[in-house]
């Protein structure tokens, strides 16, 4: 069995390269620093706000953001590859992350991601050719109760069908996130005990999805 | 002294330890991995959890904890009450090896740490014979790391020791965990490999066989090793350590406990600096010249030829024409046993230091440190006995010269004769000291590689690298560190305290432990050894 070895000697291939983080970024990060204690602590919202501006946080910026903070590379490569949140390779304008927890499963997820693999034309960690969307799993996205679940950007798709799936890729605001607020909280007092008060969840599917 | 109870049994222990180091000290061998007693504790790998009793919330009487607690974490209090020999711990402990063991290429018999491996120590000994994993395993590739050490991913216990110790003893932080969960692994990030001169630590604070040491990787399997305990002759810290070698070869060395002076750590100059001692084209037979012939004479005659010469001198030109250049790497016994002949065929001779080799500066680790947070220092003095020459020199009196005083007054003419000690693993006579050399009328040179002192000399005498000498050396705090001799000399060659010894006119072997008796009487701080505590049984 060819067994490789991986050289760490080897600067990553973008290195050497003109600098990534514009003086404004830089800026961005340290207007974080009178918040904690130490420098390093400013990682997660600089690795936030790099994925912001660069679309995912290749290792150069990694080397940059440890300058910025005064710590190791080593240490923004441990936490920046600890939360699968953050791309050191580019990805996607949207990263759909489609649930492989059991539940969803159960429900059909599985029919819902080849659904998606089909439509994009790509498998799992990979990127459409428009450069549109990035597709993932993830082992649970917390919507059990009404599986199977899909996340796009900040918004949570549920009871997907794979016959949904389409119409979610079409839609313009499929990643948006509109705030959903019970009857109650708009108006306690002129619909108390009306029984469709409690059915939010389902008119969240029905505009989740539509 | 808090006083706990272990499985039955009161143990007093040391203030502020964790129960897992009372157990250790105790005899006790008790699985560990993540916890060093030289790095942050973590309580990561799980292996060490315990059965600690704690009050019952409906009685107050103590019960045994529904919860099982990780003694490497737990801090020692007076009258706790703890134990490992219990069902629960050991399904814990068969648990854990199970998990630790499910992507184990089990590759022991290529792999170098087969045979000091905790892994199959404590498999063996709170392990489960059968793993009931039946997925693939993962295969996760090599490493390199960095220039002296390879990473074996799949070996990996993710104890994170490694990461620990470049983050708080060399303060590099090369070293990282990358991923999370399953897939975690030790990593360096690209293009910044270990680079910090302590590197060849993490191969010894790995407990199983991922980090690995490129120079010694496939050369000898453990068991071969003998180790015998020396002391570093690299620079003028004295770090203990042992020379690990088979068959009067040096295979590596490994630091020794020594609290306050190296405490589990040694430097990459020292561990990787020891290959000179093999070196072929070392000096290995004595040589005497008279006139333009030279021999090599039978050993068994050389204290009576040496001695003659230096009394043929002293009766030609005075004992004040005679001088000794003592090298700081000498033990004492070997510097003593020279000075006393000297001494005593010529009182008035003149004693001097040889040069002192330096390089650079002194470093403290972590870098950046300074007074109580230097855990390490790795001393500019590149050798390892000048406070023990200076030391001897002083209780001898008379004529003592540094080495420029002694270079001035020899090249105003006013030494005739010298015995001149080198053994530097370097090289060391510059054209100045061989043009002074060229002109004394009797010089002896004990060296260990050839350079331009010997075409001069009279008489030529082996000296030994550290790993074949027997005696003390003073380190830069002032220690007397005594040490053992790992190796035979080069064939050919005799001992430096042998000769020395005979030379002095005394009988029968040469020991360290004899000599330093009767240097000891003369100079009572002989009598003050620094040796340490050995590391307990069962601590890694
Ligand atoms: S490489 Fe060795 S020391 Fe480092 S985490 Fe893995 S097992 Fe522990
Ligand atoms: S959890 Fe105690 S030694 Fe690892």
């Amino acid at each position: 069995m060819a067994w490789p070895t991986i050289d760490r000697n080897q600067p990553a291939g973008d290195s050497g390269a003109a600098p990534l983080l514009s003086e404004a970024v830089r800026e961005k990060i340290r207007s974080f620093f009178a918040r904690y204690e130490t420098k390093r602590a400013a990682l997660l919202p600089a690795l936030h706000i790099v994925q912001d501006a660069l679309g995912h946080v290749p290792p150069q910026a990694m080397v940059e953001v440890a300058e910025v903070l005064d710590i190791a590379p080593a240490a923004v490569l441990d936490t920046a590859s600890f939360y699968t949140h953050f791309w050191t390779h580019p990805k996607g304008a949207q990263v759909i992350v489609v649930c492989r927890g059991l539940t969803c499963e159960v429900l059909g997820g599985n029919a819902v991601l080849e659904e998606l693999k089909r439509l994009l034309g790509i498998d799992e960690h990979g990127t459409s050719a428009d450069g549109r969307y990035s597709l993932v799993t993830e082992d649970c996205l917390a919507g059990c109760d009404h599986g199977p679940c899909l996340l796009i950007g900040e918004k949570l798709h549920r009871r997907v069908r794979p016959e949904d799936v389409a119409r979610i890729l079409a839609d313009p605001d499929n990643g948006r996130l509109a705030y959903e607020r019970s009857t109650l909280f708009d108006a306690p007092s002129s619909a108390p005990g009306e029984p469709g008060a409690g059915n939010g969840t389902g008119g969240v599917h029905e505009k989740g999805s539509g | 002294m808090p006083r706990i109870i272990i499985d039955g049994r009161p143990i007093d222990c040391r203030e502020d330890i964790s129960v897992l180091q009372a157990a250790l000290d105790a005899g006790g061998d008790v699985p560990h991995y993540c916890y060093h007693p030289g790095l942050s504790i973590v309580a990561s790998c799980r292996l060490c959890l315990m059965e600690m009793k704690v009050p019952n919330p409906r009685t107050q009487e103590p019960d045994w904890s529904p919860k099982l607690l990780p003694a490497c974490q737990t801090p020692v209090r007076d009258g706790m009450e703890v134990r490992f020999h219990s069902e629960r711990v050991r399904e814990n402990q068969r648990s854990c090896m199970e998990f630790f063991l499910l992507n184990h290429p089990l590759d022991c018999p290529v792999c170098d740490q087969s045979g000091e491996c905790w892994l199959q120590d404590y498999s063996f000994k709170f392990g489960r014979a059968e793993s009931r994993m039946i997925d693939e395993k993962c295969k996760n590739p090599k490493k390199d790391v960095g220039p002296h050490t390879l990473l074996y991913q799949d070996r990996c216990v993710m104890c994170t020791r490694c990461v620990r110790f470049t983050q708080e003893i060399s303060g590099t932080s090369e070293l990282c965990v990358v991923n999370r969960g399953s897939r975690c692994e030790i990593d360096a990030f690209p293009g910044k490999p270990l680079a910090n001169p302590l590197q060849g630590n993490v191969v010894d604070l790995c407990p199983v066989g991922a980090l690995l040491d490129k120079q010694f990787l496939f050369r000898q399997r453990v068991w071969l090793l003998t180790s015998t305990p020396s002391i570093c002759a690299g620079c003028a810290t004295g770090c203990a350590i042992w020379v690990d070698h088979n068959q009067g070869t040096l295979w590596r060395l490994r630091p020794r406990y020594n609290p306050g002076v190296n405490d589990w750590w040694m430097c990459d100059d020292g561990r990787f600096g020891w290959r000179y001692v093999h070196d072929g084209k070392r000096i290995a037979a004595p040589r005497v010249r008279r006139g333009s012939e030279q021999t090599t004479p039978d050993w068994a005659a050389v204290p009576q030829l040496v001695r003659f010469r230096i009394e043929e001198h002293v009766r030609r030109h005075g004992g004040a024409t005679l001088a000794a250049v003592l090298s700081p790497f000498m033990t004492c016994e070997e510097a003593w046993l020279l000075i006393r002949v000297l001494r005593d065929k010529a009182p008035a001779s003149t004693l001097v230091l040889g040069p002192v080799p330096t390089a650079g500066e002194t470093r403290h680790f972590p870098v950046g440190a300074t007074g109580n947070t230097v855990k390490f220092t790795i001393q500019a003095e590149k050798c390892p006995n000048r406070r023990g020459i200076e030391l001897l020199l002083a209780a001898a009196g008379g004529n003592v010269l540094t080495f420029e005083q002694f270079a001035e007054q020899a090249g105003k003419g006013e030494f005739k004769g010298a015995w001149i000690v080198g053994g530097y693993p370097q090289p060391w006579v510059d054209k100045a000291t061989a043009k002074l050399a060229a002109q004394f009328e009797l010089l002896i040179v004990q060296d260990i590689f050839e350079n331009d002192l010997l075409p001069g000399a009279a008489i030529v005498l082996p000296a030994c690298a550290w790993a074949e000498r027997e005696g003390c050396f003073v380190n830069a705090r002032g220690l007397i560190q005594p040490f053992q001799r790992a190796l035979n000399p080069p064939a050919g060659a005799q001992r430096d305290g042998q000769y020395l010894y005979e030379i002095a006119g005394f009988q029968g072997l040469y020991s360290g432990v004899r000599v330093r008796a009767m240097m000891a009487e003369k100079i009572p701080a002989f009598a003050q050894l620094h040796e340490p505590p050995p590391m307990p049984r069962h601590a890694h």
